[in-house]
């Protein structure tokens, strides 16, 4: 290319503007695209335009990420700055840089520091985006006064007269509820209703979008609004907030509690009425009363409840049902106070695109996000919603291309006739596939990838808008089958080109299935929202649908029971009925005996008041239960909750099943309740916890130079023919750490991680296990000699394992695939409230931004609150029993082998094996090379650890010069958060074993093997010198429909990598090149993987069936 | 009662009338309740020869009590003022003057005006146009929508030049051509509620030229929550007795 980089960014043609980085990068040598950087860097830096700037950064972060690290002349190792570091976790970007950019001054380039560059201007990038969307959201009109309003007496609106109560005074205020459509987009035309596409690419922000009554099928009598919001006033100078779905009531009667999101389940609540005006923004910390902000607003001595309602729609429906009841709660607010003109029936246009706005707002405040097609059931029927160029006069206009909110057309008869709206209707079955997944690194990923302009992503989009263009003509017409043909190729086709990650296993399967159950009459498959699982659709012939839905239901249950400890799900599949909506979001005015709030509500308040003596009743209560009692002798729905109020009276036996299984899962595992009261005791009097972990401070820790490790890449062939050798003679056995599950792969879901099947190999869904058995394979062949492959497994995976790998190896089981079932087990406890303090205070933290950060902080209270109630250190159980119970380590996973037989058993049938490669599940690149054998045969050693050059995202320790020996160190045992940014390499955890060498250390021989007595007592010395280190984990607790919370639990553990602290034992140690030794940690690394060669380099190594 | 500007004790409605006398005003019309007709008559001090009283036989709203004045007014342009409000100029021309005489130099009816904060928004009529320029603070009027919420306001009554969350709201003083008439009968007609006078003045903002005047005084509303003793205050402090009155607030802030 001969145009500079900035070109791209300036140019007005699109053939220049829309060239991919990668394009321009091509061919280029590292000194070459430093000096892209250079420039890039300065012009970032002047550029007034907001896109610009962003499009500048993310080039950037991708010149550092995925081209430098490729130029083979860019040097390897280098240092992060711990300063730099630790501007970045404080969201400190603009510093962050400048000192990684003096650092690699001083330096020069390497990649260190081009991953700690990268990581920052990708964030960088992503800050600017948000912070533009929330400038637009306040300075939108109609939004902006409730930024300004810090006192009660400038609060301009009031409750509407007609809500307070009339006549008789003892009767029920009036009651205002809003009933709300869920939305369903046919096509979101490559997730463009994101903020950032339509604000910028508005010609390409097209989506057409659906708004539908929804039940669940077999549960609820039909379809029908499932989002309604309820606001009532009260004779009480309180906010008053409950939530019907989540079970969940409270009263607000200090003014910064309503900015407190996460103290309860009530957040949304409480957004939406900071959003609708009512506790305005800008009142926030005013030290202003609640009270006195009630009577300007109610009246003197009055305050209002507000109660929502989702009819019990699980979450992750992909329907928006959160963004939908935001909506609804705010327009019930707006209603109230006159913002909205009407107190009954739909809204009007500009009202709608003020709740839109408003809920853009509540998201911000809330610290959630959707795109700005969520709002959609607001408005009637089927409707184009399209992004918007900025006129001057906008808000936008000078900084971004395109307007915040979008334009709605409504799609009437005349454009989609009532019989294709049938059609539709008798052809789709809606459903909910169990999963509930965080749609939010997709969403990024998408942003990142469109301001990149990708070639194959590019053209993926253009498809996507196209298509938007066909199923619109399909629809129109009526032709629903070849809409659902659309629908189908949209999913394989772009969607998945953009982001392969939306599908997963357990969604091909289902429409595997169903296409083999229902052939030709099965017409497409639709995802809905921003990635499979959850919501999706299916279309059939009419005549076969409802068929569809009784077939479906048994399809995905079956699906989700072969893959529940696989992947994770929040429920159980359920198959919805549906309706197109034609009225959008609706207000009615409950007066008199009609005054009634949802059935479920009573459920709830009524026991309470139950509980009370009579005359301990507030008049609000007394007169709730009159209208309940009253509605409950007329109306079935309110009749129907009398038999549960005694059940919520009374307590449940679930709880005394759950400990009982408990404890048979301890003993089953023999746990070991003298060692775990120590631990408890210990932790308690501050003997052991977090800040106990580290090394004492005097400890002196200095860098290991390259020279003192083996470089595989200038390794003579000797090493290679010497491995070749063990590897032909039968030597060698690999075992892959199975035990985990994965706490920061789901974010705790408790899922088997090895049998997680995260990407395509060979043209199918693989899991770890699978990979690592593909990889053996190839081995096995190139070698001409079985290979035997050991999975290490604990009580949370072992049956799931052993059972995937006797249908997938059969008779191989015990023969050359072993399972090692594990033999130590912990007990969770509740952690204690220093070892929290110490975590979130003086360990280095990400901060969030300005709202997230305040949400962490609420989140965190209520925390540490919970850890004082339950007990510090006493025994977890308020969960199932499988997230009580913890694996104790990876350093008794090798112990384990000599307890349980299996090493006994493999030395048995295989006396030549003299060699282990042991290594983490999510190793991926960890092979049998036979180099790195040879070198380690070679060597005499023990151990032969693998090391990598360090990235900034590689935390956890590494290797170093502890008080002059080299040797393995954790990063929780480093005295200094900054003793670890002094290291060039991290420790990949792969680790070479000598088994007799081994055995020695254990004090063993092959022969004692046999003895489990003597081999116990061994492992039981050993374990004693071994440093025990106490960790929080998160653990997930599933409740309601859908709903999860994350606890940080203690837990404590010992680690393989100790073993280099044993004076007497052998280690040597090489550097890897980083496709060995990475270790994929989260989902969202997936797609930098995949990107950056990773994928293709794995797929490399296997011989995949 | 009132002590007005020169120390005098009088009803705030005698305050009202003086003020339009003084502007030039011949004849006043009053709008009353029937039989409220002799206590206003009473209360009308020295002008009480110059004032008709109309009644309003059906309580329909301000539109429609201004309705009820047409046949008094005829064919004219007319002074409308309301019976809650007292004004206070900062200078020497009285409000009632400052208006009548933009509306003659301009020849088109004319309302004033006053920067409000968006927090008293629910209280006024409200105004959304444009600086028509010159050195008065003249504006285009666009839109009137009474009493609107902020965010309606934000939408669509913000009119440049003012400070951020001001609003231009009504004063209760506008000089109105005999075509106001004709655009509240018409909107009585079209609907059976009460009648507002603002959907007649934004009916009146399409039709013609109709102009808003910021006024150099202060509006009080001598109805609203300590109305009357802002009222009395603001005409005490810009009247003879205002070192009397300086003195002794100066003294009771001291003791509280």
């Amino acid at each position: 290319m001969s145009f500079r980089i900035t070109d791209i960014i300036e140019s007005e043609a699109p053939e220049t503007r829309d060239l991919s980085i990668e394009r321009w990068c091509a061919g280029k040598p590292a000194a070459e695209l430093l000096g892209a950087c250079a420039e890039l860097e300065s012009y970032r830096r002047q550029q007034a335009n907001l896109y610009r700037r962003v499009r500048a950064l993310f080039f950037l972060a991708a010149i550092h990420r995925y081209h430098l690290p490729t130029r083979p002349e860019f040097r390897r190792t280098g240092r992060v700055p711990y300063d730099g570091f630790s501007r970045m976790l404080e969201r400190r970007f603009e510093e962050a840089i400048s000192g990684f950019l003096r650092a690699q001054a001083a330096q020069g380039a390497n990649e260190t520091l081009s991953s700690a560059l990268a990581a920052a201007y990708h964030q960088l990038g992503f800050q600017t985006l948000a912070d533009q969307v929330r400038h637009t959201v306040r300075a939108t009109r109609g939004n902006a006064w409730m930024f300004r309003l810090g006192h009660p007496l400038d609060q301009p609106l009031r409750i509407r007269p007609e809500l307070l109560r009339v006549g008789n005074s003892n009767g029920p205020h009036p009651i205002l509820c809003e009933c709300t459509p869920v939305r369903m987009d046919l096509t979101h035309c490559g997730w463009s209703d994101i903020f950032f596409l339509g604000m910028d690419f508005p010609e390409g922000a097209r989506v057409l979008n659906v708004s539908i009554d929804l039940s669940v099928h077999g549960r609820d009598s039909g379809p029908r609004p499932p989002v309604e919001a309820y606001f009532r006033v009260i004779d009480e100078p309180v906010i008053r907030l409950a939530s019907v779905d989540l079970e969940a009531i409270a009263e607000v009667r200090d003014l910064d509690d309503v900015f407190d999101f996460g103290r309860d389940y009530l957040g949304l609540l409480k957004a939406s009425i900071i959003a609708a005006g009512l506790v305005p923004p800008g009142i926030e910390r005013s030290g202003a009363k609640l009270a006195e902000l009630l009577a300007i607003t109610c009246g003197p001595g009055r305050g209002f409840e507000l109660v929502s309602s989702v009819n019990r729609i699980p979450k992750g429906s992909r329907l928006a049902v959160s963004t939908t009841l935001l909506g609804a709660l705010i327009g019930a607010c707006m209603r109230a106070t006159g913002q909205i003109r009407s107190l009954s029936g739909p809204m009007e246009e500009p009202e709608r695109r003020m709740v839109a706005a408003r809920a853009i707002l509540g998201e911000w405040l809330g610290g959630s996000g959707g795109g700005w097609q969520d709002s959609g059931g607001l408005w009637p029927g089927i409707k184009l919603i399209e992004g918007v160029a900025a006129q001057p006069g906008d808000v936008e206009h000078g900084f971004s291309r395109g307007c915040l909110l979008p334009r709605h057309t409504l799609l009437g008869t005349d454009r989609v006739p009532e019989a294709a709206r049938t059609r539709l209707q008798e052809s789709l079955v809606l459903v909910h596939g169990g999963m509930a997944q965080n749609v939010g690194p997709i969403l990024e990923m998408v942003t990142e990838k469109y301001l990149l302009r990708g070639e194959v992503e590019w053209t993926a989009r253009h498809q996507a808008m196209a298509n938007l263009e066909r199923i619109l003509g399909q629809l129109a017409a009526g032709e629903v089958r070849t809409l659902g043909h659309s629908l189908t190729a949209n999913f394989f086709g772009p969607l998945q080109t953009i982001i392969p990650w939306v599908s997963n296993l357990y969604t091909e399967r289902l429409i595997e299935r169903t296409r083999t159950a229902f052939g030709d009459d099965f017409w497409g498959f639709w995802m809905l929202g921003g990635m499979s699982g959850g919501g999706m659709g299916f279309i059939f012939a009419p005549k076969r649908r409802r068929e569809g839905q009784k077939r479906l239901q048994d399809i995905m249950a079956a699906a989700k029971r072969e893959l529940e400890t696989a992947l994770p799900f929040a429920m159980d599949p359920v198959v919805y009925d549906f309706a197109i909506n034609e009225h959008g979001s609706v207000g009615k005015l409950l007066a008199g005996a009609d005054a009634l709030l949802p059935a479920g509500f009573y459920q709830q308040s009524v026991p309470r008041c139950l509980r009370q003596e009579a005359r301990n009743l507030t008049p609000r209560e007394r007169g709730d239960l009159q209208q309940f009692t009253q509605a409950a002798r007329g109306k079935p729905e309110y009749g129907a909750v009398l038999p549960t109020l005694l059940d919520r009276m009374l307590p449940s036996a679930v709880a005394t099943q759950d400990a009982g299984r408990l404890n048979a899962l301890l003993d089953e595992n023999g746990f070991d309740r003298v060692q775990h009261e120590q631990i408890r005791a210990d932790l308690r009097n501050g003997r052991i916890g977090l800040a106990m972990n580290r090394l004492a401070p005097s400890t002196k820790i200095d860098d290991v130079p390259a020279e003192a490790l083996f470089n595989p890449g200038s390794a003579s062939t000797a090493f290679r023919q010497r491995g070749e050798a063990a590897l032909q003679a039968g030597e060698v056995a690999v075992v892959t750490y199975s035990a985990g599950v994965g706490s920061r792969w789901t974010q705790g879901a408790g899922v088997v991680k090895g049998l997680h099947p995260f990407a395509k190999f060979g043209g199918r869904h693989r899991s770890f296990i699978e990979v690592h058995l593909a990889k053996t394979r190839k081995a096995e062949h190139t070698a001409g000699m079985e290979i035997p492959h050991v999975f290490t497994t604990s009580y949370l995976t072992h049956a799931p394992i052993e059972h995937f790998l006797r249908e997938a190896v059969g008779a191989a089981l015990g023969r050359t695939v072993w399972v090692s079932p594990g033999r130590s087990i912990g007990l969770r406890l509740v952690p204690t409230v220093r070892d929290l303090h110490f975590a979130w205070q003086e360990t280095a933290q990400q901060k969030l931004d300005e709202q997230k950060e305040k949400m962490r902080e609420s989140v965190r209270a209520a925390l540490t609150a919970w850890a004082r109630q339950a007990g510090e250190g006493g025994d977890y159980m308020d969960n199932l029993p499988g997230q009580c119970l913890h694996p104790v380590g990876h350093w008794f996973e090798i112990p384990n082998l000599l307890k349980n037989g299996v090493l006994a058993r493999l030395l048995a049938a295989r006396p030549q094996l003299r060699t282990l490669l042991v290594h983490n599940i999510d190793t991926l690149g960890a092979t049998v090379d036979s180099t790195m054998l040879g070198w380690f045969c070679a060597s005499g050693a023990t151990f032969g650890w693998e090391v990598m050059a360090k990235r900034v995202e590689d935390h956890g320790g590494g290797l170093a010069r502890i008080d002059g020996r080299i040797r393995l160190v954790e990063g929780l045992a480093l005295p200094r958060e900054e003793d670890e940014f002094t290291l060039t390499y991290y420790n990949t955890n792969s680790c070479w074993v000598d088994i007799d060498r081994l055995l020695t250390q254990f004090g063993l021989r092959r022969t004692d093997l046999a003895d489990a007595g003597k081999t116990a007592a061994a492992v039981r010395l050993l374990a004693a010198r071994m440093p025990t280190y106490v960790t929080l984990k998160e653990v997930k607790r599933r409740w309601g429909h859908g709903q999860e919370d994350v606890y940080p639990v203690s837990q404590f553990e010992k680690l393989w990598g100790d073993m280099t602290t044993l004076i007497e034992c052998d280690n040597v140690f090489a550097a890897v090149p980083r496709a060995r030794g990475q270790q994929l940690k989260d989902q969202a690394q997936l797609d930098v993987w995949q990107r950056d060669g990773s994928a293709a380099y794995i797929e490399s190594l296997g011989k995949w069936t | 009662m009132l002590i007005d500007q020169k120390g005098e004790s009088k009803s705030a409605l005698q305050i009202i009338l003086e003020e339009a006398a003084g502007a030039g005003v011949e004849e006043f019309g009053i709008v009353v309740c029937p039989g409220d007709e002799s206590t206003y008559a009473s209360a009308s001090g020295a002008l009480r020869d110059r004032v008709r009283f109309v009644a309003q036989h059906n309580p329909r709203g301000y539109g429609h009590a201004v309705l009820c004045g047409r046949e008094f007014i005829g064919g004219e342009s007319f002074l409308h003022l309301v019976g809650d409000h007292l004004h206070v100029a900062h200078g020497a021309i009285s409000c009632a003057r400052q208006l009548i005489s933009v509306a003659e130099s301009e020849d088109t009816p004319v309302s004033a005006v006053q920067p409000t904060h968006e927090g008293l928004l629910t209280a006024y009529g409200t105004i959304g146009g444009r600086l028509v320029g010159g050195e008065r603070p003249l504006y285009q009027i666009e839109t009137v929508i009474e009493k609107p919420t902020p965010t309606v306001a934000e939408q669509q009554l913000l009119v440049p030049g003012l400070r951020a969350g001001y609003y231009l709201c009504f004063f209760g003083m506008h000089v109105l051509p005999p075509e106001i008439f004709e655009l509240l009968d018409d909107q009585s007609k079209a609907t059976g509620r009460s009648l507002g006078l603002s959907p007649a003045l934004h009916a009146l903002a399409t039709r013609r030229r109709y102009l808003a005047f910021n006024v150099a005084g202060r509006r009080y509303d001598i109805g609203a929550t300590y109305g009357l003793l802002f009222a009395q205050l603001a005409l005490t402090l810009a009247g003879s007795d205002r070192d009397r009155i300086l003195t002794q607030l100066v003294e009771l802030l001291a003791i509280h």
